[in-house]
């Protein structure tokens, strides 16, 4: 089944120029593993991409260029990475996310687990995050903005049910308390300018734990 | 499939067809074509993302280099030679910069060109370039200056907002009229 909700075209069209960072660029890539109609407005983007590059005036390249390029791909290849892949009942993700979820996830409270998969200094963070069914995370807000993507189960936010491969950008106007609902965990892959601001005794007393 | 010796201009469909013949038989002589058309326009437009000469004339031998190795990958129906290469070129361009900005080696994450084909696979054909190069031509200046921008500078929606002093609505809003249009321009040939 397709996704319901989805990027804005303005970000299809980042991640088509590559002016995403790096945490957006992974969640929305995510996304369009599973949504064959933003991967097509997507390919709409490269293939303007491309038809710019064509008309670019041709740059001046070194003397011996095409006979490096000649002897480089008489080389052999390196062995390429086999990718890992994630657990069948996730949507597709990059290898990194796969290591995360396998070599990092630790439980945070009863029920819950978070997974850092990238930090950076400015605060910048991408992590997986898994609810049990039926339970809650704390009442929060963000500082910035967070990108989230369900890769397994459903949550509820207000009354806007997620599912897999959708997609929902947060920011610091929201005050909210999704819930985990179905019969399966909720798996979700975020990606944060900051950390989460709770906005409850639970809320703080979690946060700790699990530096989200 | 005819052989390479007659591949003789360099329309895009005589680009795509070197690709194909690199990876159905090695073709070195359909390489040397390729290489000779893209490498230089890929330094291009490596430069005007801000790329010094020496770098960007090093990533596109890697471009060329990895358009060589994954020859396979490339499915003519689904895009144009320059579209591929493009992207090609961009995800180089983004684990170089993430190497630089973090010192280990990333995965990358826009697996998506090796994913499932959309529905549409006629999508980026050959034809689809050319048409698309004409109405990037005839598009108004002030949408032609966001696309150039969008796909040339390296920005998001929200900085190329504050470069030309315009609310981001209104970028955004010129973004996706000139997308339109250009997406319109590829219906054209649709039943
Ligand atoms: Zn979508």
């Amino acid at each position: 089944m397709s996704p319901l909700h989805h990027p804005d075209d303005s970000l299809l069209v980042d991640y088509a120029t590559g002016a995403l960072d790096a945490g957006a660029r992974m969640v929305i890539g995510a996304h369009l593993g599973a949504c064959p109609g933003c991967s097509t407005t997507v390919a709409e983007a490269e293939a303007v991409g491309g038809a710019l590059m064509s008309t670019l005036p041709a740059a001046t390249m070194s003397p011996d260029a095409l006979a490096l390029a000649l002897a480089r791909i008489e080389r052999p290849a390196p062995a390429e990475p086999t990718p890992l892949d994630g657990p069948a009942d996730w949507i597709a993700v990059p290898t990194e996310v796969v290591r995360a979820a396998t070599r990092r996830r630790r439980w945070a409270a009863p029920g819950v687990w978070v997974a850092p998969i990238s930090q950076r200094p400015g605060g910048a963070r991408s992590y997986l995050l898994r609810v049990g069914a039926g339970m809650s995370v704390p009442r929060h807000t963000h500082r910035g903005a967070e990108m989230i993507l369900v890769l397994k189960g459903c949550y509820v936010d207000g009354d806007i049910r997620h599912g897999p491969g959708d997609f929902a950008v947060n920011d610091d106007s929201v005050d909210h308390q999704p819930r985990a609902i179905g019969e399966v965990e909720c798996v979700c892959l975020i990606s944060a300018d900051s950390a989460l601001v709770p906005r409850d005794w639970v809320g703080r007393l979690f946060q700790p734990f699990v530096g989200i | 499939m005819s052989p390479s010796s007659k591949i003789t201009g360099v329309d895009g469909a005589s680009l795509s067809a070197c690709i194909v013949n690199i990876a159905e038989r090695g073709d070195r002589e359909a390489f040397a074509r390729l290489f000779s058309h893209f490498a230089p326009r890929v330094k291009s437009y490596l430069m005007r993302l801000g790329a010094v000469p020496e770098a960007a004339e090093e990533l596109a031998q890697e471009t060329l280099l990895t358009v060589w190795r994954r020859a396979a990958a490339f499915d003519p129906t689904r895009a144009a030679a320059s579209t591929w290469i493009f992207t090609i070129a961009r995800n180089l361009r983004i684990d170089l910069s993430r190497r630089e900005a973090r010192g280990v080696p990333a995965d990358d994450p826009s697996q998506h060109d090796s994913g499932p084909a959309a529905p549409d696979d006629a999508l980026s054909s050959v034809e689809d370039e050319d048409r698309i190069s004409r109405a990037l031509a005839t598009l108004p200046k002030e949408q032609a200056q966001v696309v150039a921008l969008a796909f040339f500078a390296d920005k998001p929606h929200s900085e190329i907002a504050r470069d030309l002093g315009l609310p981001l609505g209104t970028v955004k809003s010129r973004l996706r009229l000139a997308m339109s249009r250009l997406r319109g321009a590829l219906a054209e040939r649709r039943p």
